[in-house]
This record gives C-alpha cells, sequence and structure tokens, in this order.
C-alpha cells in the first residue's frame, strides 16, 4: 500500500503544484501579488530492519516569494514620493498662476508698470491721461495681487479639503488592513499561511503608505500592526480613525478622530504632501505676497497722504473702516508721533490765511486715545475744520471759505510767535520752496548788526534745531529787497522786505519732510491712495478711482509741482525694511524665483525617488513577480512528475494485478 | 533583471512616460522659442531675465521721458531762438536810429514795430507744448507772463510762472528741468548799481536797489521840498534835498530805488538802468517809450537814453545767448544719455534673449535622440511580450 501512497502524493503535490503555478499565471498583472511556491518534503513511511523507507512527498506549505526589507523600502520611497509629487504638483499650479513669463501677465510686470505710470506722472502731474494712466495701472497691479491672493486663499483651503478626503481614505485603509489582520490571525492560527489575504493586506498597506509615510511592525500569525506618526491607527483587529483639524496657532494636523490633539509633524505621503504644503509652504508663499502688498500699500499711502494733487486742497475727507477706533489697537500701535494739518482759510474776500495745526497724539489727546479723540480734537482745535467717526470711519468736513491738507510745504510767513524783530520797521519775511532734508525741523535765523535790510551791514545766520549752522546770509548792503535766498541746500528760499533790524533779532520756520510722523492718516485711510492691508484686499481707493485728480503728485504750496510723484516713484528703488531689505520688484522677483527653486528641487528629487522606486520595482519583480516563462518550466517539472507518478501506479498496478493473477 | 510581466510592463511605461515627457518639453521650447518657459526651468537665469526685463521696461520708461524733455526743449530752444532774431531785428533798426538816419518821425515808426515784436515775444514766451506752457517751471498750468496794458499797449510784462523746476528723472539717479523758469531764461541776474539817465541831478543811493531792468524816475516839486516816483506818480517821496539813500518805492511791486538827492538840480524823469537785472520785455518796453518819448523829453535826452541802449543790447543778446547755450548744451548731452541708454537697453534685452532662448539646433538633437529611445523602448519591449517558452509547450 507503501507504493500506491507513494504514487498518490506525488499525484497531489503536482496537482497543488499546477494549482500555484495557475494562480501565479492568473495574478501575473494584479498589483501586489507576490508569486508563491510550492513547499515539498520527502515523506517519511516506515523502516524495515535497518531500512528507512521514503513515504513520497509531502506538501508542507505555500511560501509567498518575498523579501521583506525590500518591501519596507518600497513603502518609505513610495511615502516620499507621494509627498514629493503631491507638493510638486501643488507648487507647479502656483507656478502656472503667478505665471511669470507669459506673455501680458506676471505681477512683476504690473509692478513695473505701475512704477512706470508714477514716473510717468511725475512728468506730467497735472495731465488727466497720466493720472488716469497711473490709476489703471494701479488697478491692474492690485488686481493681480487679489487675483494672486485668492488663489492661494482657495488652494489652501482646497488643501484642507484634501487632507480631510485623505485622512477618510486613510481611515477605510486601516480599517481594511485592520479586517484583514483578523482574517488572516484566524486563518493562520490553525496552521499555514493565508498567502492571497497577506498579499491583499500588505496591498493596502502599499496604499496607505503612498498616501502617508508609516511604520509596521510584524506579529505572530501574520498579523501586521501599522504606526501613523507615532499613533497606533492598525494594531491586530483594530483601527483607530483619525480626523484632519487645526492648531491654535492655524496650522493644519491630524489627530485621533474626537480627541483634538493635532500633530503636525506628519511626514510622507500625499498627506505629508498635503500637510507641508498648507503650513509651510503655500502659507509661506501667502504671507510673502501679503508681505510684498502691505509695504506696497503702507509705503505709497505713506508718502501719498501728505501731498495733494491737481484738485488741490480738500473740503472733506473720509477714512476707511477701522476694526477698532483704538488708535493703539492699529497695527502697528499708534501711540505717538504728530499730524500737521494745513487749514486754507479764504473767509476774508481777497485774503487768504494759511495756518498749519498740530495734533500730538501721546500729548494733545487723552490715554489710550480713541478715533473719537482725535476727531474731538479737530473740532475743538481746528478753527475752519470739523471731524467726526461716522460708522468706524473718520470724516474730516472743512466749513464753508475753508480747505485743508497735509502739505509739507512751509508756510508762506514765519508764524507771529516765532518773529522777534525790535526795529521801528519790521521787514516782512517770506518763505517758499521744498523742503528737501529727511526729517522735521525747525530753523532759526538770527541777526547780526542793526540796521536797513539791502543798506546796512545786517546778516541772518541759519541754524537748524540740532543748533547746526546751515547757511550765513547777507541780507544788509548787496541784499536786494524782496530777492529769494537759498537757505543752504534745504530747498527753502527766504526773501525779506523793506525794513529795519536790531543786531540779535530772529525769526524761526518749521519745516516738514513728513507731516503724520504719527501714521494715523495712513492707518485710517485719509486720502491713502490703496486701501486695504494685504494681497487679497488691496484695491485702489475708490475716490481716487473715481477722480483721478486725487493722485497726489505736489508737496509744494503752489500744489503744481511734481515732489510727491518722484517720491512715490522713487519707492521702485528704495530698499524696504519689512521686505528684508530688499526693494519691491526684487522682493517679487526673489520671491517667484524662490518657488521657482522649489519646484526645480522638487522634480529633481521626483525624478530621483521614480527611478528609485522603478529600481525597487524591478528588484521586487525578480523576486516576487510572475515570470511566465518560470512559471511555464515550474509545469514542464511538474507536469513530467505528474506523468511520471502516473506511470508508476500504473506499473504497481500492473504488478498488483499480475500478483492476483499468480493467485 | 527579472523577465517577470510586471517588470516588462514597468519598465516600458516608465522610459515611455520619460521620453514623452522630455519631448513635449522640447516641443514647448521649440514653439515658445524660449527654454525658460517658467522659472523652475531654470531659477537662477530666471531670477536674472525678470529683473533685466524690469531694467528694459524702466529704460524704455526712461528713454521716453527722455525723449520728452529733449522735444521740450527743443521747441524751447525754438522759441529763443526766434525772440533772439526778433530781438537782433530790433537791434538794428536801433543802429540805424543812434546813427541819425532817421527822424522823430521815423522813431515812432519804429517804435510801432518794436511793440508788435515785445507783443510776439510775450506770445512766444507764453508758448505751449501739449497743453503746458514751457517757461512757467512747476507750474505748466498758467501762461507764466502777464501783462499791463495802457490804451492797448504793454506797459508792464510780469512772471507769475512757478520758481521752482518740474525735476524729471531722465535715467536713474539723474533728473533734468524740462519746463524752464521763465524769469531765469529771459531776465540777468547779476545786479549792478544803477545808471541814471537824465538831467535832475538824481543819483543812485548806498542801498542796494531792487528795481529790475530800466524805471522812469520821475522828479516834481522845487528845490527843498522834490517829490520822487517810480510809478508814473501812483506814489511819491518827499525830499528836501538832504537824503543820500532815499527810498523811493514802486507801490504796484513794493521794489525799491535808492536815491542820492543830494544833487537834484531840478525836475523832470529820468531814466534808471540797472544793468544786470533786465528781462528781454523790460528792455523792449523801455526802448519803444524812449523811441515814442511820451515822457516829453528834449532830443538831445532822448539821443542820451538811446546812446544808453547798446549796453542793454548787450546784456539781453548775452542772456538770449546764455539761455541758448545752456538749453543746447543740456539737449547734447540728455541726447548722449539718450543714446547711452538706448546702448544698456539693447546690450539688457540681448543679455536677457541670449539666457532666455532656445537651442535650436540643440534641441533637435535631443528630440532625434528622444524619438530613436521612445522607438527602442516599444521595440524591444514588443520582442519581450512576443517570446514565450509557452510557445515551445505541447
Amino acid at each position: 500500500m507503501d507504493s500506491f501512497s507513494i504514487g498518490i502524493s506525488g499525484l497531489e503535490a503536482a496537482q497543488r503544484a499546477f494549482d500555484i503555478i495557475g494562480n501565479n499565471v492568473a495574478n501575473a498583472a494584479t498589483d501586489g501579488y507576490h508569486r508563491q511556491r510550492i513547499e515539498l518534503r520527502p515523506a517519511y513511511s516506515s523502516q524495515v530492519g535497518a531500512v528507512l523507507l521514503g513515504g513520497g512527498v509531502d506538501v508542507v506549505g505555500i511560501t509567498r516569494l518575498i523579501d521583506g526589507l525590500l518591501e519596507r523600502e518600497i513603502l518609505r520611497q513610495g511615502s516620499l514620493l507621494g509627498q514629493v509629487s503631491q507638493e510638486f504638483a501643488t507648487l507647479q499650479t502656483v507656478e502656472n498662476t503667478f505665471g511669470e513669463f507669459l506673455e501680458g501677465s506676471g505681477l512683476s510686470g504690473a509692478i513695473d508698470n505701475f512704477f512706470n505710470a508714477l514716473q510717468d506722472l511725475s512728468a506730467h502731474p497735472t495731465e488727466v491721461i497720466w493720472q488716469h494712466q497711473i490709476v489703471t495701472a494701479a488697478k491692474t497691479m492690485a488686481g493681480q495681487f487679489r487675483t494672486l491672493g485668492e488663489f492661494l486663499v482657495e488652494l489652501k483651503s482646497q488643501i484642507e479639503l484634501e487632507a480631510k478626503n485623505t485622512i477618510e481614505q486613510i481611515n477605510i485603509l486601516t480599517n481594511r488592513i485592520a479586517e484583514l489582520n483578523d482574517s488572516i490571525e484566524k486563518h493562520e492560527i490553525s496552521g499555514g499561511q493565508d498567502n492571497n489575504l497577506r498579499d491583499l493586506r500588505d496591498q493596502c498597506i502599499k496604499e496607505l503608505s503612498s498616501l502617508v509615510s508609516i511604520e509596521t511592525q510584524t506579529r505572530q500569525y501574520g498579523v501586521i500592526d501599522v504606526y501613523l506618526a507615532g499613533t497606533p491607527v492598525a494594531i491586530g483587529a483594530s483601527a483607530i480613525d483619525l480626523e484632519t483639524g487645526f492648531r491654535e496657532d492655524g496650522k493644519l494636523g491630524i489627530s485621533i478622530a474626537g480627541v483634538n490633539n493635532f500633530n503636525i509633524n506628519v511626514q510622507g505621503g500625499q498627506l505629508g504632501g498635503l500637510l507641508s504644503l498648507r503650513n509651510e509652504l503655500v502659507s509661506d508663499i501667502h504671507d510673502t505676497l501679503d508681505d510684498l502688498a502691505t509695504a506696497m500699500i503702507q509705503q505709497i499711502n505713506q508718502y501719498h497722504v501728505q501731498g495733494v494733487g491737481s484738485t488741490g486742497s480738500f473740503t472733506e475727507l473720509t477714512g476707511w473702516l477701522v476694526t477698532s477706533e483704538v488708535l493703539g489697537d492699529f497695527a502697528p500701535p499708534i501711540t505717538s508721533g504728530s499730524v500737521f494739518i494745513r487749514v486754507t482759510d479764504t473767509t476774508v474776500p481777497g485774503t487768504t490765511t494759511i495756518t498749519r495745526h498740530e495734533i500730538d497724539i501721546a500729548n494733545d489727546l487723552p490715554a489710550d486715545p480713541t478715533l473719537s479723540d482725535f476727531a474731538d480734537y479737530i473740532t475743538n482745535n481746528i478753527t475752519g475744520l470739523s471731524a467726526s467717526v461716522i460708522s468706524s470711519k473718520l470724516h474730516i468736513q472743512a466749513d464753508t471759505n475753508y480747505k485743508f491738507d497735509f502739505l509739507p510745504a512751509v508756510l508762506p510767513e514765519p508764524e507771529p510767535l516765532d518773529i522777534n524783530f525790535n526795529g521801528s520797521s519790521d521787514p516782512t519775511v517770506s518763505v517758499s520752496g521744498i523742503y528737501t532734508g529727511s526729517s522735521n525741523d525747525t530753523f532759526t535765523f538770527s541777526v547780526s548788526g542793526t540796521g536797513n535790510v539791502g543798506v546796512d551791514t545786517l546778516t541772518l545766520t541759519v541754524i537748524d534745531g540740532a543748533s547746526n549752522t546751515i547757511d550765513t546770509i547777507n541780507i544788509g548792503s548787496g541784499y536786494a529787497v524782496g530777492d529769494k535766498i537759498d537757505v543752504g541746500d534745504t530747498g527753502i528760499k527766504i526773501s525779506l522786505s523793506i525794513g529795519d533790524l536790531v543786531d540779535g533779532d530772529s525769526f524761526s520756520i518749521d519745516v516738514f519732510a513728513d507731516t503724520d510722523t504719527s501714521g494715523v492718516l495712513a492707518a485710517v485711510g485719509i486720502n491713502t491712495f490703496f486701501s486695504g492691508s494685504s494681497a487679497i484686499n488691496i484695491a485702489v481707493c475708490s475716490d481716487i478711482a473715481a477722480t483721478p485728480g486725487r493722485v497726489t503728485s505736489a508737496l509744494g504750496a503752489d500744489m503744481t509741482d511734481n515732489a510727491n510723484a518722484l517720491r512715490m516713484a522713487g519707492l521702485r528703488d528704495q530698499t524696504v525694511t519689512s521686505l528684508n531689505s530688499m526693494t519691491p520688484g526684487e522682493f517679487y522677483r526673489q520671491m517667484v524665483t524662490d518657488i521657482g527653486q522649489q519646484l526645480f528641487v522638487r522634480q529633481a528629487r521626483k525624478d530621483n525617488i521614480e527611478s528609485m522606486v522603478q529600481n525597487l520595482g524591478n528588484q521586487q519583480s525578480e523576486i516576487s513577480g510572475v515570470n511566465i516563462n518560470d512559471e511555464a518550466a515550474q509545469m514542464l517539472v511538474f507536469e513530467q512528475m505528474f506523468k511520471g507518478m502516473s506511470k508508476y501506479l500504473s506499473t504497481i498496478q500492473t504488478l498488483l494485478l499480475s500478483l492476483m493473477e499468480i493467485i | 533583471m527579472s523577465g517577470a510581466l510586471s517588470n516588462i510592463y514597468n519598465n516600458v511605461s516608465f522610459a515611455l512616460h520619460l521620453h514623452t515627457d522630455a519631448m513635449a518639453n522640447l516641443q514647448e521650447q521649440v514653439s515658445t522659442g524660449s527654454r525658460i518657459n517658467r522659472i523652475s526651468d531654470d531659477p537662477a537665469a530666471a531670477y536674472r531675465v525678470l529683473g533685466l526685463n524690469t531694467n528694459v521696461k524702466s529704460l524704455e520708461n526712461y528713454i521716453d521721458n527722455l525723449s520728452e524733455v529733449i522735444s521740450i526743449l527743443e521747441l524751447s530752444s525754438t522759441i529763443i531762438e526766434d525772440i533772439k532774431s526778433n530781438f537782433t531785428e530790433t537791434q538794428v533798426r536801433i543802429t540805424q536810429i543812434t546813427s541819425g538816419i532817421y527822424d522823430e518821425a521815423a522813431r515812432k515808426r519804429t517804435a510801432e514795430g518794436i511793440n508788435d515784436i515785445l507783443e510776439q515775444t510775450v506770445s512766444l514766451a507764453n508758448m505751449k507744448h501739449m497743453d503746458q506752457y514751457l517757461f512757467g517751471g512747476t507750474d505748466t498750468g498758467s501762461a507764466p507772463y502777464t501783462v499791463e496794458r495802457t490804451d492797448g499797449k504793454i506797459t508792464r510784462v510780469t512772471y507769475q510762472g512757478s520758481f521752482e523746476n518740474r525735476d524729471i528723472e531722465v535715467a536713474p539717479g539723474i533728473e533734468s528741468s524740462a519746463f524752464y523758469i521763465g524769469d531765469n531764461i529771459f531776465r540777468t541776474n547779476d545786479r549792478s548799481a544803477p545808471v541814471l539817465i537824465g538831467d535832475t541831478g538824481s543819483k543812485a543811493g548806498t542801498g542796494t536797489s531792487s528795481v529790475h531792468g530800466g524805471v522812469w524816475l520821475t522828479v516834481t516839486g522845487s528845490a527843498g521840498n522834490y517829490n520822487l516816483s517810480i510809478d508814473d506818480g501812483l506814489s511819491t517821496f518827499n525830499t528836501d534835498g538832504t537824503d543820500t539813500n532815499l527810498a523811493v518805492t514802486d507801490s504796484r511791486t513794493g521794489e525799491v530805488l535808492y536815491v542820492d538827492t543830494t544833487e537834484i538840480a531840478g525836475t523832470g524823469v529820468d531814466l534808471v538802468s540797472i544793468p544786470g537785472t533786465y528781462d528781454i520785455f523790460n528792455t523792449l518796453i523801455i526802448i519803444r517809450d524812449i523811441l515814442e518819448n511820451e515822457k516829453g523829453l528834449s532830443d538831445a535826452q532822448v539821443r542820451e537814453q538811446l546812446n544808453h541802449l547798446p549796453s542793454l543790447f548787450e546784456e539781453t543778446d548775452k542772456l538770449l545767448v546764455q539761455s541758448e547755450v545752456s538749453i543746447g548744451s543740456k539737449i547734447g548731452f540728455l541726447d548722449n544719455l539718450k543714446n547711452s541708454l538706448k546702448d544698456i537697453q539693447y546690450n539688457t534685452e540681448d543679455e536677457a534673449t541670449r539666457l532666455q532662448e532656445a537651442d535650436i539646433a540643440q534641441i533637435a538633437i535631443d528630440l532625434s535622440r528622444r524619438e530613436v529611445l521612445y522607438q527602442m523602448s516599444l521595440s524591444v519591449a514588443a520582442k519581450l511580450m512576443s517570446m514565450s517558452l509557452l510557445d515551445f509547450l505541447q
């Protein structure tokens, strides 16, 4: 009977082998399938005397051909590829949206056009066509900022949504892994190895690793535990669901569902890419764009508020809506500095009186001043003006026959209180010009000598606020009264009429480089060019857009100069501290080049990892892939074996029949 | 290398994907002519190209501004040339008068001609270019010169333009004025002591007078009680003849003439000429008035005043030549600057193009290479797929 057993065992083994070969060939194109091999062992049968006889063949098992280390490396590289691919694809979208190098698009060109339009305006400050041009260029630039800002906001929200969807996929996969773990454990606890389920489970793990970097731990009976950023997400037959959410600092993270302890340090896979994009890459680009927009708004507004356009001084101005009326809550907080308002009074026909009023934030307003305090101060202390806060907007209104502006132009004459003349017939002092200094100052003019202007020996010594002598001017013999004399290189000119002065007489004038040292005007939107505070809401102020003549090109008293337009155009070449001491153009170029550089690096990394994954895949195929030729060769072997065993059984049968015939 | 089915498929797919991407990239370069179509194609070069593009735009703007400034200056120069030409004509007429060729009637006809020249000169000084007045400094919106007339004749031309230059940035860090301050162009500013031409005996005082050009000093009254006026009697200043430095003020302008009255011997009208302060209009008005002799001066007095005119012509002529030369040299400088900027613009564009331009020959070679590789990948895969041990199984 042993012979029959041997034969049957051989036939059975060959049949199992055929099954496995068939299964291998059938799964040749199945993702995640690892080819299987039959494990055969000579069967022990009996011992006859000293002779140990074999008992045929035993099928001891079916094993998957798999290299654990290689599989782990494939998972790891798959995770990296998932992250890099996600980052690459998103950054590519960002780069394409910024659209540099595309004909007629790109913020870089819009910024250039804006500054060029300002320069054109400086050449034609009073011409309507150029005023319209600057408004159009500014609108285009602001529109580009907004388009990009909105795109980045939308992109961040899409990333958040995609992260949520990815987490759902992860939850589905971890649950499936847990289920498969359960099934595998149940099958294998009674011995054997459920290779197909293992392949199915491993394929889930592989899919999971493309979504996020994971760690696995193999346990008894084929169970694999899965950890995600240190959190166990599939332990044996149990799975833990995750969810996405925001930390207090606004960063997106993942947490065990319901625990609300969000972890942002999740690497690898699509999810790692999404979190890195949301929390770093796209956010940084958005922040940088906002920095640029904010700097443009602040820099242009800082100069714009002080000038006047071809429409001249104002009868009323309204600021923009402020979220808090407390000056200290503004960004940056306003706690000191002054605003200087110039008021032109024409109530007496044929007479124009110009006065300047200072509002010292720290000393003229109560503690923790509000916008209403500021408005009240104007109403109560500046004749001809009233101010109020309506719906959180500052409104300044001039009375009839009054106008106001914030020009740094010198007053046409020294203030009466600043004149100390002791002669019998005081000369009239006239002041003109545009101050070219960089900070506000007071020039004091002291008379040396006694006598008549233009006749006797008289000189004026001019000192600044720091007691530095700026100039010494002859106003005695040799000076023709009424002639304008330059005061050093300050841009200021003075002239004196006929009269007499006494040694020691003096007068002083205030000169201004900045009439809003507090920053209140720019912060509340009074006479500003741009409104908004970031890329998403930058816009040309509606009153400027409606009346381009309001673009403030002039700083001088006669309001025909181009000093402010030149000053604003000059911002193109000025470095800004908040822009890492770069000019706006440089900063933007640096920003878009950084995006391109990051994309370039990721492209290289992606190519490298793809090649590596390809090579690892090849290596895996060598071990675990189904080679049809291999299988065919195996089939030949087992076919021959089957044929042999059949012949053997037939021979044994014949032998037995012969033996039976003897009987 | 394994012969597993998936392995063959993966290798073919990977290779085809690789070659397709590369060929798509080459196709993009060929179709745009640029090797940099987005920053990530070559970040370092892209950064430079963006900077260079900004420079090109900025240079274009500077060149446009320069062209405009040059055009304005050329027009200004032409106007000054026209004024100078008018002035030369005036000079010829006056030379004929002072040579004694013409009688009083002829002098009056000449005065009429000079009046026409004055009208024309004011009109030229108030010339506009593209709706902007050329000689008003920063105030290009209103006529720089206003005139006062008596009986239809110009008696005073006043500059009311701005005294500030409109500086335009014509190159990085270089500003140039396009619109001149008329008062600087048409008036000299090198004041000398007044010269009094007449018979009253008045002399210049020691104070520095502020009157400009030529004014008429009228002395009325009698010895010990003279009244002096420089505004045609609108205001008078009395002296007993002992003042060495009497301030006589023009009530219309506030300008002062310091007069030494100690040698006044009689009444009359003196011409007070202040060399170094004439403007072109004042000169023409004074010449016309002398020729018309509306002050009723004697022939000898008129002739004495006419004899003073050559120095006036010299001063005004010198002023116009200086203005012409100044504007001419500025145009020359700006022309050179414009050419330099154009050169820089050309070089900048050239550099940007070189950085960005695709190498078509190299692309053709690369494309051909990729094509061969692509086809080989397909062919080899087909071969591998077609060979199998299964074909030999019975």
